[in-house]
């Protein structure tokens, strides 16, 4: 359902990306993880075009965009396969959660306004916060804010959920309330591409984990092959070093 | 020489000058409305750099920032329907107004720029990354933010504005600097007729600083 090819991209002399190609089914989850700087949030960037490619193609359900020849029309439309969870939430500061949630479905989908916020209220009860509708983001806790995040990206219909270290910048308290909501999506066999550093989560719920290091995918396989029996040296040696630190620490901000 | 300064003349004359207020509301207000929506548009514009129009946009706000509004309006009102003789019917009133509106369009623009350009740019990533367009994402989310933070800069250019409708008075429109004039070449009481038209602008600006300090408030507390 995504296909991936050849995926490069440079910031002016700094290649950050180098010939990314890999493939996601639909329903799987997909878990990426890397030391940081190593181009993991460039790559989902790249993904939903947040970041235009240098070469290379995405391919997300019925939309394809090949960097060499991509039409705004083309963007567009592969915006739309997927949505997006961002580490600091970025939550529409000028709407309250309900308003959050029910935005693409009023401007994208052109849902009637009233049936738009009845289908966003369903989608907020989904996340457990049915009864924070009318707060705005700056009256909710990290967590609740990364939670009607992870709603709005739900709400847009997309075939694909996006995640970009979504609980890195949560207090380690609200961490959890996040994990519980991801592992419902992922229960419920949404498609989703998530960058972490909870590898408790990726060894729980991920299909497949892709180990990026230096703008290289350097290892995929299941959550198994790379936790207990990595082929790669470098990898061996994230794997390791991610133990020792959680088992070091319970702040996983430290990682 | 009048070496004392005839205080009941100022008191008469101010209910007479304050007849015309109504005028020079009336411009400051239009003046205000047009500007803004061109202000925004250029605005806009300029943030997108949308190709060509951007350039003309720059040109213009240069051109209305770079020469004097009483230029601008002589140009307008006594020299352009020279070239264009569909503006030959335009009344005075009229050309007070357009020529307000693009001069302050030009200043205000400047201002919404730098509010929407002070927008986190992660606010317009989340829009796109739920499908909206970027002038969906500008117009609902961005535009909206924005304003707050240009209001209080916003509502100083209002009343700037309606200070400089005095200018107006320079086409023969007859608002309160209009009458205040007449007032003083009929009783040749100079001073205190243009202290009387300084008193009722000084009221009406502290009226409305007034109520850009509440406004200002108010927009502190929401979300
Ligand atoms: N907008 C940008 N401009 C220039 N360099 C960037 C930009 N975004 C990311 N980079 C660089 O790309 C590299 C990879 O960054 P990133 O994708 O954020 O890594 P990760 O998410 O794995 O920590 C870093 O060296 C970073 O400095
Ligand atoms: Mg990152």
């Amino acid at each position: 359902m995504i296909t991936v090819q050849n995926l490069s991209k440079s910031f002016g002399q700094n290649q950050v990306l180098k010939d990314i190609s890999f493939e996601v089914n639909a329903g799987e989850i997909v878990v990426i993880i890397g030391p940081s700087g190593t181009g993991k949030s460039t790559l989902l960037r790249c993904l939903n075009y947040l970041e235009t490619p240098t070469s290379g193609s995405v391919e997300i359900g019925t939309a394809k965009v090949d960097a060499a020849c991509a039409t705004n029309k083309q963007i567009s439309s592969l915006r739309k396969q997927s949505s997006f969870v961002f580490q600091n939430y970025s939550l529409f500061a000028n709407k309250n959660a309900l308003q959050n949630v029910a935005e693409s479905l009023i401007t994208v989908w052109k849902e009637p306004k009233k049936a738009a916020l009845e289908h966003a209220q369903t989608i907020l009860k989904q996340v457990g916060l049915a009864d924070k509708a009318d707060q705005y983001p700056s009256q909710l806790s990290g967590g609740q804010q990364q939670r009607v995040g992870i709603a709005r990206a739900m709400a847009s219909k997309g075939e694909v959920i996006l995640f970009d270290e979504p609980t890195s910048a949560l207090d380690p308290e609200w961490v959890e309330e996040v994990l519980v909501v991801m592992k419902e999506l992922a229960r419920q066999k949404q498609t989703m591409i998530v960058v972490t550093h909870e590898m408790q989560f990726a060894k729980e719920v991920a299909d497949k984990v892709i180990f990026m290091e230096g703008g290289h995918i350097v290892e995929t396989g299941t959550a198994k092959q790379i936790f207990d029996n990595p082929e790669h040296n470098r990898t061996k040696a994230f794997v390791a070093r991610a133990a020792k630190n959680a088992l070091t620490s319970f702040d996983s901000s430290m990682l | 020489m009048q070496t004392s300064l005839d205080v009941q003349y100022i008191v008469e004359l101010l209910p007479i000058l304050l007849k015309y207020l109504g005028v020079t509301m009336e411009m400051a207000l239009w003046g205000f409305f047009f500007a803004l929506i061109l202000a925004v548009v250029l605005a806009v514009i300029k943030v997108f750099k949308v190709p060509l129009v951007h350039q003309a946009a720059g040109l213009f706000i240069s051109f209305f920032r770079g020469t004097p509004l009483l230029v601008q309006l002589f140009l307008l009102y006594y020299g352009l329907p020279h070239y264009i003789p569909a503006l030959a019917g335009m009344d005075a009133f009229t050309a007070a107004v357009i020529g307000l509106s693009l001069h302050f369009a030009a200043y205000m623009a400047e201002s919404i720029r730098g509010a929407i350009l002070g927008i986190d740019k992660s606010q317009m990533e989340a829009c796109l990354s739920i499908g909206m367009t970027r002038l969906q994402g500008m117009f609902r989310i961005i535009l909206p933010q924005a304003s707050r933070v240009a209001t209080p800069s916003l509502m100083n250019y209002f009343i700037d504005m309606i200070k400089s409708t005095s200018l107006a008075f320079t086409l023969g429109v007859a608002e309160i600097m209009a009458k205040a004039q007449m007032e003083a070449a009929s009783s040749f009481k100079f001073f205190e007729s243009f202290l009387a038209v300084a008193l009722i602008y000084w009221a009406v600006v502290v009226f409305f600083t007034r109520i850009q300090h509440i406004v200002e408030t108010r927009l502190n507390k929401a979300y």
